[in-house]
Formats: structure tokens, sequence, C-alpha cells
């Protein structure tokens, strides 16, 4: 075997959140394999089809593999290779010009998932020597933040999220709203061993059937956005049959009362005419979860991307704190690091921007941004775009942009707009995207596998090392390697926490009293595994217990109980619009090759999913007229224009609700006929109603038509 | 014609929950370019069956069948059963003539448009040789696939 490799290195993949160990085998300095790590604990040995598929963009040759510059007009897709000394100097010359001009806050960078967690802290250092106050999150108000927002208020940390639920332990799995088989990979086969191991019991409430709804022993096919009323329907049964954990509900929450009285509200007959289930699903949903101990709970962008996510997402966070399902072995287990260790909140809490109180709509989502956010303290990512537009509340002048803003926010003909008015659009990504067709430089990154850096698990109490495996392809550089020249190339004084990169490793492990070439040794750093941790400390909350009614909204005028709220568009709020638009669209339900937007190159991903499939029930699509495999159109009330994807029948989705794929486009094609006519974007509004505490804007549970596209 | 060792891949269609897995773990393992699916795992569904929503997983892959179609049709005589029950083929003798794509029920002989020859699964018997397990088995999170031996 030796032979056939001339290295084997032991790294951390960064296809998606989950980090799992890689084992990378190098042959004449080419990666030509990956495999899961089988002694990493988290993944052991396990390596999902999205990240088996790396070495495919490592050595793509359509990758942007050199700096380059935009000849002609924007979009125009000419380009002229550049060193790197040059594109640098461009870039720091044009942000001094901007900053002068428009002031500080005229400058901001756009973070992504695909790959760029990796300088998120020297983008935030290099913001801050800039003298921004603007953090362009694209998806903060609708993914993961909006999570933070309600668990942080409810129950002091983020555990209903991928991070918290113990599942290998686990006797009872509900999965909210969420499908760890395309999300978070790992996630999922730990719900299957939970199963194959323990016999756990397993609750699927979703919309639309997918991989783990098959292997449900309940599943529970919710009318889109209705899932407040759905958890709050289930709170109704358990308190009311007396199936809480009393001790723990005494001792260790506040508001118990309240809650009572609001969830009677719910009973289930009108929970079920809301939500179009089953009284006797609702029924048996709550009293399995209540009763099977201990039971895990995950809940995802299903319950996150629409109106009323925060009151939703505190609804279902009572489940847990009033069944005494949290801190304990197979339940949701709250996090902690090896003592001393910096995590990404704690380093971007530190590097504090200026004036954070005056940061765009920080007045309005205080609890998204700014001094109070229980977030990572992205800006409202509407308003920025609206900023950029109007030079309201200041101008926005120059993004550099490490995501497709193009296909992943929405209303793409007002991004695209967005985007052709500023002054500088620096672009960093893996493709020739519709976004990065529209800047003006482009910084290519590296991969994971050509750089390193500190990581830390799904896993409560474990840190470890991402090792460089191969020196950059090309002239593709990391980073963060990118912030720190820009900031010198701007006359910028460098952050005191670091000066290079050796430094910024150090300095997140400093405090553990290790160095980062001792960890990169070590490879992994774990804490003894421990549950209860509230009965020495509380809870990181106002009041250090679960609030269930929550100080916090109280104080900020919010309802500080969990309720119900229909979506701005439905057949129940807007019944009059619901009969031109007469079917429920969900939008972006994820898969397991594309993490967001990212790998919609990669031929053998793109071979079985080569296009967006619009998803529809037999019968619905028969009496509008579409047969399966048809190309359609999709209109909203809302929307700029129309987009067309082909499509499918499927009994995925009851009658009446539709599904459309998001974040496609046809990367073989150029300009407005990549990005247009796949993308559900072009159909979906940036536009008010707000959620009034996160600022979402709903992208599952909207109104639509539908209509063949064949001549 | 079969050997006494009869190898073939089953999938335990309980654990299987569509991932994907085995089929990129494939592709890598024999450098395939788009096109060629040496296994793939086909979705029944979901269906509303007596009221339940279903949806199976199936294992769509060559079966090493006991008396080969794709044997018999090769006008190269490149494709062979061997002792232990796999169906190889040779893919010196390939000449690329497809016919035995045809010839094949179950969809599982590929051309490699790349290499211009034809390829299935053989139970990546380089593996086998070596004591280890075919790259979809040991890349499989839950152990669903498995080499029966009958």
């Amino acid at each position: 075997m030796a032979a056939r490799y001339d290295r084997v290195v032991k790294t951390l993949c960064a296809g998606c959140h989950c980090t799992c160990g890689v084992i990378a085998y190098v042959k004449d300095e080419k990666v030509v394999k990956v495999e899961g790590d089988p002694d990493f604990p988290q993944n052991e040995g396990f390596m999902c089809a999205k990240g088996l598929a790396i070495t495919q963009m490592l050595y793509d040759p359509n990758r942007i593999l050199y700096p380059m510059k935009r000849k002609g007009e924007r979009g125009e897709g000419k380009w002229e290779r550049i060193s790197w000394d040059e594109a640098l100097d461009i870039v720091a010359e044009r942000l001094l010009e901007i900053r002068e001009k428009y002031g500080p806050s005229s400058i901001t960078w756009s973070w992504g998932d695909a790959a760029y967690h990796c300088s998120k802290v020297t983008k935030q250092a290099w913001l801050r020597a800039v003298g921004s106050n603007v953090r362009f999150h694209s998806d903060g108000h609708y993914c993961y933040h909006p999570m933070m927002i309600a668990n942080n208020l409810t129950l002091g940390s983020a555990i209903t999220s991928e991070v918290g639920p113990d599942y290998r332990n686990s006797k009872c799995i509900l999965l909210w709203g969420g499908n760890p088989v395309a999300s978070h990979p790992t996630r999922a086969r730990d719900i299957m061993l939970a199963k194959k191991n323990n016999g756990a019991k397993l609750i699927v409430i979703d919309p639309r059937m997918h991989e783990l709804g098959a292997k449900a022993d309940l599943f529970l096919q919710i009318r889109p956005a209705t899932d407040d009323a759905l958890a709050l329907g289930m709170l109704n049964i358990i308190i009311n049959e007396e199936l809480y954990d009393k001790e723990f509900v005494d001792k260790w929450t506040i508001g118990f009362d309240e809650l009572k009285q609001r969830v009677q509200e719910y009973p289930v007959e009108r929970v079920a005419e809301i939500t179009w289930l089953p009284v006797e699903d609702i029924i048996k949903a709550a009293r399995m979860y209540a009763t099977i101990k201990p039971a895990a709970l995950h809940n995802r962008l299903g319950v996150q991307l629409r109106y009323n996510n925060i009151q939703t997402m505190r609804a279902i966070a009572c489940l847990p704190a009033i069944t005494g399902n949290l801190d304990v072995k197979g339940g949701n287990v709250y996090h902690y690091y090896p003592p001393g260790f910096k995590s990404l909140g704690m380093l971007l809490n530190e590097i504090k921007l200026p004036d954070e109180d005056q940061g765009i709509d920080a007045q309005q989502y205080p609890l998204l941004t700014g001094s109070r956010s229980l977030a990572l303290n992205p800006c409202h990512p509407p308003s920025v775009i609206h900023a950029i537009l109007t030079g309201k509340p200041y101008p926005i002048r120059a993004v550099w942009a490490l995501n497709n803003l193009v296909v992943a926010m929405e209303d793409t003909i007002e991004v695209i707009e967005a985007l052709k008015k500023l002054d500088l659009l620096i672009g960093s990504d893996y493709y020739m995207t519709p976004t990065m067709e529209l800047c003006d430089v482009l910084l290519p990154p590296c991969t994971y596998l050509e750089r390193e850096e500190v990581e830390h698990l799904f896993y409560p109490n474990y840190i470890a090392a991402r090792r460089k495996v191969i020196e950059p392809i090309a002239e593709t550089r990391n980073e963060r390697w990118m912030d720190f020249e820009i900031m010198k190339r701007m006359g910028l004084e460098l952050p005191k926490e670091f000066k290079n990169e050796e430094e910024y490793h150090d300095y997140i492990l400093k405090d553990m009293g290790i160095t980062f070439a001792e960890l990169k040794e070590k490879g992994i750093i774990h804490e003894p595994l421990t549950y209860r941790k509230y009965e020495q400390k509380g809870f990181n909350t106002p009041s250090g217990k679960i609030e269930l009614k929550s100080s916090i909204l109280e104080e900020l005028g919010h309802d500080p109980l969990p309720h119900y709220k229909e979506n701005p568009e439905t057949p129940v709020s807007a019944p009059i619009l619901a009969e031109a638009y007469p079917l429920i669209l969900i939008t972006g339900v994820r898969h397991v090759f594309y993490f967001n937007g990212a790998n919609i190159q990669l031929p053998w991903l793109r071979e079985i999913v080569p296009e967006p499939l619009l998803e529809i029930h037999p019968d619905t699509a028969r009496q509008y007229g579409l047969k399966d495999g048809e190309m359609s159109w999709i209109e909203t009330p809302r929307g700029k224009g129309r987009t067309k994807q082909r499509v499918k029948y499927t009994e995925a989705l009851a009658p009446g609700v539709v599904h459309a794929p998001s974040h496609w486009f046809y990367p073989e094609k150029r300009g407005e006929e990549a990005y247009l006519e796949a993308n559900i974007n072009y159909v979906t509004c940036n536009d008010p109603p707000y959620d009034p505490i996160s600022g979402a804007v709903p992208v599952r549970g909207l109104l639509c038509r539908i209509y063949s596209a064949e001549e | 014609m079969a050997g006494k060792k009869q190898l073939k891949l089953v999938l335990d269609e309980i654990w299987c929950y569509g991932c994907y897995t085995c089929e990129i773990a494939c592709k890598q393992e024999h450098g395939l370019p788009a096109g060629p699916r040496l296994i793939r795992i086909e979705r029944e569904g979901p269906k509303r069956i007596n009221g339940r929503l279903q949806m199976e997983f199936k294992l769509a892959t060559c079966r090493q069948c006991p008396e080969p179609d794709c044997v018999e049709a090769c006008p190269e005589h490149a494709i062979a059963k061997r002792e232990d029950g796999i169906v190889s083929i040779d893919a010196g003798k390939c000449n690329y003539c497809l016919i035995c794509v045809d010839a094949c029920p179950y969809g599982a002989l590929q051309p490699n448009p790349d290499k211009q020859v034809v390829q299935k699964c053989e139970l990546c018997s380089h593996r086998l040789a070596e004591g280890l397990q075919p790259a979809c088995v040991s890349h499989c999170p839950i152990d669903a696939l498995v080499v029966e031996s009958e």
C-alpha cells in the first residue's frame, strides 16, 4: 500500500459544517484519493458523497487559478491575468479611495458558506482596521443566526442546531424541518446508528418526505410554515397530559404558568386544522417525544426560512426544556471547549467593529446585529442590498464577495442591480459563478487541502487541527493571507492580536497554553464529556434559568411567549391573492451534493442531479395540465420575472404544495442565461414585511402559480 | 458454469438511506468520468401505500449472473465469469461495440467514453485480492452494503 502513495496526511474536511476527519493520499504532490479517517471520533471513517468529490474541485481546469482583472464592461466575461502584487495593489488603492470618499462603512465583505469560514476572523480584523461596521452575511436573517437568537433567548445556547443533539445515545429523535442526510451527513449517520444500535424511534416533521422521513416511525407532513402552531399544540398536549418533567420545570425554568396558559389557545383540533395534520398524529408525536427518554431534537432551515421564525423556534425549544432532555446523555447537550480555547463566536466578539449599534438596522434588529446580538452579529442582509441601491442609511460602495450572491439572495434582479452599482466588487470563489462574473478583480482562494487552521467539532468537547496536505495549486492563495496583505497595502495598522497567519493560529490556542504546531502534532484535543453542567453554572440567560417566557423579548416589547403567525402570503392569510396564485411554494430544500450553492460544477455530482426539478404531486400537476418531465414556468405575486424548472411528479409533497430547489445556475452558460432560467430567487422578494425580531423574509410557504413552458 | 463460491453485492434495504456515498466512492476508486455509473441506488417513491407515505432504496448494479447474457453477447469474448462468480471484462479485448450494454437486462454495463471501454462492477476485485472490501462497501456509513458469498 505504502508504495502506491508518497504521503498520507490526516486532516479535516471543509465540504460543509461537519468538519469530519479525512485521510488524504498524495502521489507526486497530487491528492489522488480522500477517505474518512476511521480514528476520528465524529465520522469514524465515513465520508459523504460531496466530501469524496473534493479532488474533482481541486484539479478542475475550470477552477479560477490566477488573480484576474476585468477588461471591458462588468459581466462581459473578458479578463486579464495579473500578478498578486498588481491585484492586491489595485484592491488596496481603490478601497482607500472609496473609504476617503464615502467613509469607512462603505466597505464590506459578504461571507458565505462554501469555504469561507476560514477567514471570518481575519476579515473582521480587516473591517475593524478599515473602520467599517457592516457585516454582510447574505443569509444571516434566516439561516442559523435566528436559531442562535431563539435558542439563546430560551435555552442559553444553540443546542437544537446540528451541534446539540446527542444522537448516538438517544432513544427518540425528533427531526424538525431539517434533513441531515443533505445538510449534515455525518449527523445523518449518527441518527441511523441510533436506530440500528439503540432501536431509537424517529419522528420527522417536514412538508416534504425525504431520506430520513422514509426511515421514520412517524412522519408528519405539515403544511409549510405552520410549525409554530404544531409546536404549541404539542406543548399543549405534553402540559395538559402532565407528561413534562415537573422537577426540572420547577427548579430550572421561568414562565411555565404563562406558557401553560398560552398553549391553551392551541387545542389539538385547532392545530390539526392549521397544519393539515391528523389529530392522532399530533398526539402521537407529542406523547412519543415526551415519554421516550432520552430524546434528541433538531430543527433547521425548514423552520427558519420564514416569517415568525424566532417565535417558531422558541416554541420548539420549549419541548426539550420541559421534558427534561437538556444536557443529558442522549438529549440536547451543551457545548464546551477545552479551557482557554477561543471559539469563532468568542473571536468575533473580541474583535469588535466600531459603533456596532449604529450598523445597518442594528436599531431595528438588536438581537441580530449590534452589541446585544445573540447571533454572530450579521447586518440585516436585505437592508445591506437596499443600502447599496439607495445610499441609505449610508452608502455601501465596495463589497468583497466570497459567495454567490446572485443566486443565494432573494430577488436576483435587485441583487444584480445592486452589485452593478458598486464602485468595487472583489471576488474570491473557486469558480466563475454569476457573481464572480460581475467582479472587477478576482482573488482566487485555495481549498481546505491547501491550507491549515484550528477547528472545533460537533462533539461538545473537541477541537482539532486541519493540516495542509499540498501547497496551493497554481496561484491560488489562503484567504487569510489575502486579508493581511490587503491590510498592509492599505497602510492599516495590523491587528494587535495577531500580525500574521502563524500568530493567528497561536492566538486561538494561546490561553490553552499550547501552540498550533503542538495541536497539529496531536491532531485532536478533547475534554472529558460531562452532562448537567447547569447544576453548577445555571443557564446562559439573564435569569440563569430556561426562559419559557423570555425576559429579553419582553424588555424589547415583543411577545415574551411563543405564538403562531401565518406567513404574510398564504391561502389562509391572503385568500384573494391565493385565487390567482393557488399553490404553496417551498424553495431551497438542500441536496447532499450541493453545499448551498457550491459543487454544482463537479461532474460526479452534477451527472446525478443535472438540473433543478420542480417537485409537485401528480394530482396537482394534472390539475394544472403539467406533464411529468416538461419545463414549467413559476411565478409568484412578488417576483419580478418568471423562472423555469423541469416538472417532477412526486408524492413527497402534499397536493397543492410544490418545491423548487434554490441556488441553481448553469455553470456551462454565461450571463443571464446561466442564472435567470433555473434560479428560483428570480421570483422571490427582498422587501418587507420582515420578521420583527430576525428580519427574515419567507422563502418557504409562499404563493405561486405554475404553467407549462412548452410551446 | 458457476463455480462453488459465488460472490455478489447485496443491499440491506432496511438501513440504506440513499446518501449516494457508494456511488461517489465507486467513481473515485475507479477514476471514472461522468457517464459510467457502476453502482446506483434507485429510489422508489415516495408513494402513498395503504395510507402511509413510503420510499425505498434499491441497489442497481451488476448481479454477477450465474449465466450472464453479456458474456454470451460479446463478439470479442472479452467478458468472462470467474471462478469466484465475478463477471469480468478484459479491457484489452473490449472494442467498445456496446453490444453487451444492450444485452444486459439490468443496465449494469456502462460505456466509458473517455477510455472507449465498457466497464461494470467487478466487486473491486483488486481490493478483494488485498483483503479489502469493495470501495462502496467500505464507504457505506451504515454497513448496509455487503459482499455475499453463496
